[in-house]
């Protein structure tokens, strides 16, 4: 080869803050590349699996005429708070989650992700796949201008290089714009199966009366052993989307495997039925940076940007994390534009990026939930004693013991104060609304 | 271990978790396996060995981690999906983790 092979900036990672940052820059008239490790974009690529559409109707306003391959929408909806042998089931459901295109679809992201990337292919930028990014380049000054690969002379240079490397944020690191690999507590570890299921029979099994009808649940309790952590079941197209998550530092701790406790969850007596005579399809797993608003890298610096996942971009209470990457992605994107109108790609300039973030969801979000993770992990009674209370209150509310209701109300107010004081349940609420409030 | 804040211990030691052959989720799985280059090692045989409890043997999702009758850590790479837990829950930060060569390793078909 010879000469430098140049661009006007490189993106590492076609997951979908990379690929709306390359869309948007495409689309500006910039010459981008997309370098992606996996076979093809999303190969990599696991979530639970909702997606919500907003963000992606900001990039791409004419996304639902390119048939996005999404599974189902999301016309039902809540949580499901499992003890060892009931669950309280909170769902809402509503003739108004029927109108398409819908704010959330269920998504499987080795279908999803490569349409998406095709969208950016088709705006203009080149998607190089099967090639892993090894390291940045930098000049003498330490300014980030391209990357190296595992190709022979595989050197590519830009004046801006965005990173959407995912999780594992090693070339975040290597720009110095977050200083340690991210702790055990702050990332969250998931496991997952889909398994398959005729349409038909998962519509029976879940009141849904056709293919554009879909249900989410995020389940709590239980199903992590009464640890901080969530499960899921989420219904695609023909089959099921179901796992659990927990903070790394819980399996650690406790000795967990993962997959034992997600096969606890499948086996609850709740659980089971909806995934009798299926078939597990693929197994996998994934982590979720987790460390929040305080914990984020710096978002810029000289020649460079760091979007989506590998900025922690992550709103974990409401299971969103796809739509903050492709709003990050497309502000990077927008950044880059105009540091190219400027011929400017110092860090100064390039910290407009944080400021548009600033101004939206992505960062609002983060900030008011800033302490989530941390409340959690010091509140475990919120997703064990509690839960299991919560149960069994309902259980004695349900049943006819020919008892006075009165005696019955006593009952369970005892049952709680046996558990947690009356003090104690006040502490954790006025806890619990910090943690929401921000 | 299943010492809490405000003197609570949570249940989970009481907990029996189903046994679960993993080999049976990884078969469903489609890898493209470098056979010349381990993405993951072991830094220092030594330190695992003194390593108690070894909690890699459990946290990791795929069970790449089991260690030979002589107490060696195996590293069964090639089932690895890349989650990188690993790599920061070592407590010794012993794993040499990086990642695969570009289109190598799990290839999702569902994801």
């Amino acid at each position: 080869m010879t000469g430098r092979l140049t661009f006007d900036a490189i993106v590492v990672g076609a997951g979908p803050a990379g690929v709306a940052a390359a869309l948007t820059m495409a689309r500006g008239g910039l010459n981008v590349i997309i370098i992606e490790r996996g076979r093809f974009a999303g190969a990599k690529n696991l979530f639970g699996g909702v997606f919500y559409t907003h963000a992606l109707a900001d990039v791409l306003p004419d996304y639902w005429e390119r048939k996005p391959p999404f599974e189902r929408p999301v016309t039902e909806q809540g949580y499901w708070m499992l003890s060892p042998d009931s669950a309280i089931r909170v769902m809402h459901k509503s003739e108004r989650y029927l109108k398409e295109p819908a704010d959330a679809y269920t998504v499987l992201r080795a279908r999803f992700d490569p349409w998406f990337a095709e969208q950016a292919v088709a705006a203009g930028a080149l998607l190089i796949t099967r090639t892993t990014v090894t390291r940045l380049l930098k000049d003498e000054r330490g300014r980030v201008i391209g990357v190296d690969t595992d190709r022979p002379e595989g050197q590519v240079y830009a004046p801006i290089v965005i990173i959407a490397e995912g999780v594992n944020n090693l070339l975040t690191q290597q720009a110095g714009l977050i200083a340690s690999d991210l702790p055990p507590k702050y990332v969250a570890l998931a496991v997952k199966e889909y398994i398959n299921l005729p349409a038909k029979e998962l519509q029976t099994r879940f009141g849904l009366s056709g293919p554009r009808e879909g249900v989410a649940i995020d389940v709590f309790g239980d199903v992590t052993l009464g640890l901080p952590g969530t499960g899921f079941i989420y219904t695609d197209q023909s089959g099921i989307s179901i796992g659990v998550g927990m903070l790394l530092d819980e399996f650690v701790t406790h000795r967990l495997r993962p997959y034992e406790v997600l096969e606890r969850f499948k086996r609850h007596p709740v659980v089971r039925p909806y995934l009798e005579g299926g078939e597990v399809r693929e197994y996998g797993a994934h982590l979720i940076p987790e460390m929040g608003y305080d914990r984020m890298p710096k978002l810029a610096g000289d020649g460079v940007m760091v979007a989506g996942d590998a900025a922690g971009m992550v709103d974990a209470l409401h299971r969103e994390g796809t739509n903050l990457a492709i709003t990050a992605g497309k502000m990077a994107g927008e950044t880059a534009l105009a540091a190219h109108q400027a011929g400017d790609f110092s860090a100064a300039f390039l910290s407009q990026y944080r400021r548009k973030l600033e101004g939206t969801f992505v960062l609002q979000d983060m900030k008011q939930y800033r302490r989530m993770t941390d409340f959690l992990e010091s509140s475990p009674q919120f997703m064990g004693t509690y839960v299991n209370l919560l149960n069994e209150a309902a259980l004695r509310y349900f049943t006819a013991h020919g008892i006075p209701k009165r005696t019955m109300e006593h009952e369970i107010l005892k049952m709680v104060r046996e558990r947690r004081s009356f003090t104690g349940v006040a502490w954790d609420m006025l806890k619990l609304m910090r943690a929401m409030r921000g | 271990m299943n010492h809490r804040k405000n003197g609570q211990t949570a249940p989970v030691a009481e907990v029996e978790l189903p046994h679960v052959n993993i080999d049976d989720l990884i078969v469903c799985l489609k890898y493209y396996v470098d056979e010349e280059n381990a993405h993951i090692r072991i830094k220092d045989q030594a330190i695992c060995a003194a390593c108690n409890p070894k909690p890699c043997l459990a946290f990791c999702p795929a069970h790449v981690f089991e260690t030979d009758r002589h107490g060696r850590m195996m590293v069964s790479y090639q089932a690895c999906v890349e989650c990188g837990s690993c790599r920061i829950a070592c407590p010794f930060r012993n794993v040499d983790w990086r990642l695969p060569r570009g289109g190598h390793g799990v290839a999702y078909k569902y994801g």
